[in-house]
């Protein structure tokens, strides 16, 4: 397993938001590099500062590029940064999300609307963006796979997750609806439905630790880790997959299937046997 | 001078921590008073050194925990 199945071997890609060696980047770069890609990586100028990334570019030979997902300008010159590097290239990863809205801890029904736009603009226009901007450029090569990290918020309410059910929605949305366009040239765009992973965006949201156990607890499987979220993103790169196109996929151990596990039935029952009894 | 260094520090702050003008006094920090998270400090450094066109060290930046200590710093640098 450690040496890979040389699935990407030739393959180049744009991978965008590591932040630190617990984001689902992170893990998705070393099983890229692992498969035999080669790729950039990318991030906003303020998680650069922060300083992790630099070791993930050492440790895959990977050239950092900062681009603010949210500034056209900023886009343009990754591409172009991006083609004197590699040429065109054949993947991109979207693991963006952000909303100050929840990081502020504003209540739905009070939403800063600024803020709003900011998660929006953030966490699914920027997928519009990124693609715009690879296909005019010329920077995407036909036969590709763009894979863009979602949650099953976007199906069903999860109250903390805030305005991140809404954008996440819409990033779903515009995965289908650019996946349509792109499809005559063999680019697939999906999206990976990811199961809750504790990284510093996973954290950051109020009441994580009860989401997260809940949904390992109804999953039969349990939660999967980043690192296997890695090794399904490998396969939605490689050319293995390359009719499957416009899907929202579920990474989730079987949570979405499931209604409610045995041992919560058990839980469940024996604490509100317990409340009776008071 | 500093009056204008200390309004657009203050109109940053309140732009990016969502707080209110009131709260922004000079012993206010950003951490402990305005809510602000890891990211955000960064943030604010870095559109400090936008709109004032120079570069903050990280060593400096450590220092810079209150509203008060940033108008100091950035009207010593701008002098
Ligand atoms: N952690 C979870 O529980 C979970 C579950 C399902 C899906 N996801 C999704 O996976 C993706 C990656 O998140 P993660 O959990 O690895 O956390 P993370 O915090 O490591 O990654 C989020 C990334 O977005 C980047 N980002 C924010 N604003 C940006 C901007 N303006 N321009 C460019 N980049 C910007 C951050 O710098 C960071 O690298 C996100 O889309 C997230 O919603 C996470």
């Amino acid at each position: 397993m450690s040496d890979g199945y040389g699935l990407l071997k030739g393959k180049k890609g744009i991978i965008f938001g590591a932040l630190d060696e617990r984001s689902i980047a992170w893990r998705i770069a070393l099983a890229c590099k692992r498969e035999g890609a080669d790729f950039v990586l990318s991030n906003a100028p303020v998680a650069l500062r922060l300083g992790a990334l630099d070791a993930l570019g050492e440790e895959t030979g990977a050239p950092i590029i900062p681009c603010d997902v949210t500034k056209d300008d900023e886009i343009e010159d990754l591409m172009n940064q991006t083609k004197e590097h590699l040429g065109g290239v054949d993947f991109i990863l979207h693991a963006i999300g952000m909303s100050p809205n929840v990081r502020k801890k504003k209540e739905y029904t009070d939403l800063n609307y600024n803020w709003l736009q900011q998660t929006l603009d953030i966490s699914a226009i920027s997928l519009h963006r990124v693609l715009h901007h690879a296909e005019k450029m010329d920077v995407l090569n036909d036969g590709g796979s763009i894979v863009a990290l979602s949650y099953i918020g976007a199906q069903r309410i999860f109250s903390k997750y805030s305005d991140m059910n809404d954008a996440k929605a819409l990033l779903e949305s515009i995965a289908r609806n650019y996946g349509s366009r792109l499809a005559k040239r063999g680019i697939r765009v999906n999206t990976v439905s990811q199961a809750p992973t504790k990284t510093s965006a996973g954290t950051g949201i109020k009441g994580f630790d009860g989401m997260y156990t809940f949904a390992d607890m109804i999953a039969p499987m349990g939660n999967p880790s980043a690192d296997e979220c890695a090794d399904y993103c490998v396969t939605l790169f490689s050319d293995l997959t390359r009719k499957v196109t416009m899907q929202n996929l579920y990474h989730d151990g079987g949570f979405v299937n499931s209604g409610i596990s045995e041992e919560m039935i058990n839980d469940l029952a024996k604490i509100y046997a317990d409340k009776d009894d008071e | 001078m500093s009056q204008d260094v200390e309004s657009k520090v203050k109109a940053i702050i309140v732009d990016k921590l969502g707080v209110d003008e009131s709260e922004v006094v000079a012993e206010a920090n950003f951490t402990n008073d305005l809510g602000a998270d890891s990211l955000d400090t960064v943030e604010l450094i870095m559109e400090f050194e936008k709109e004032f066109d120079l570069s903050i060290p990280d060593e400096d930046a450590e220092n810079i925990a209150t509203v008060g200590d940033a108008v100091t710093y950035l009207t010593g640098k701008l002098s």
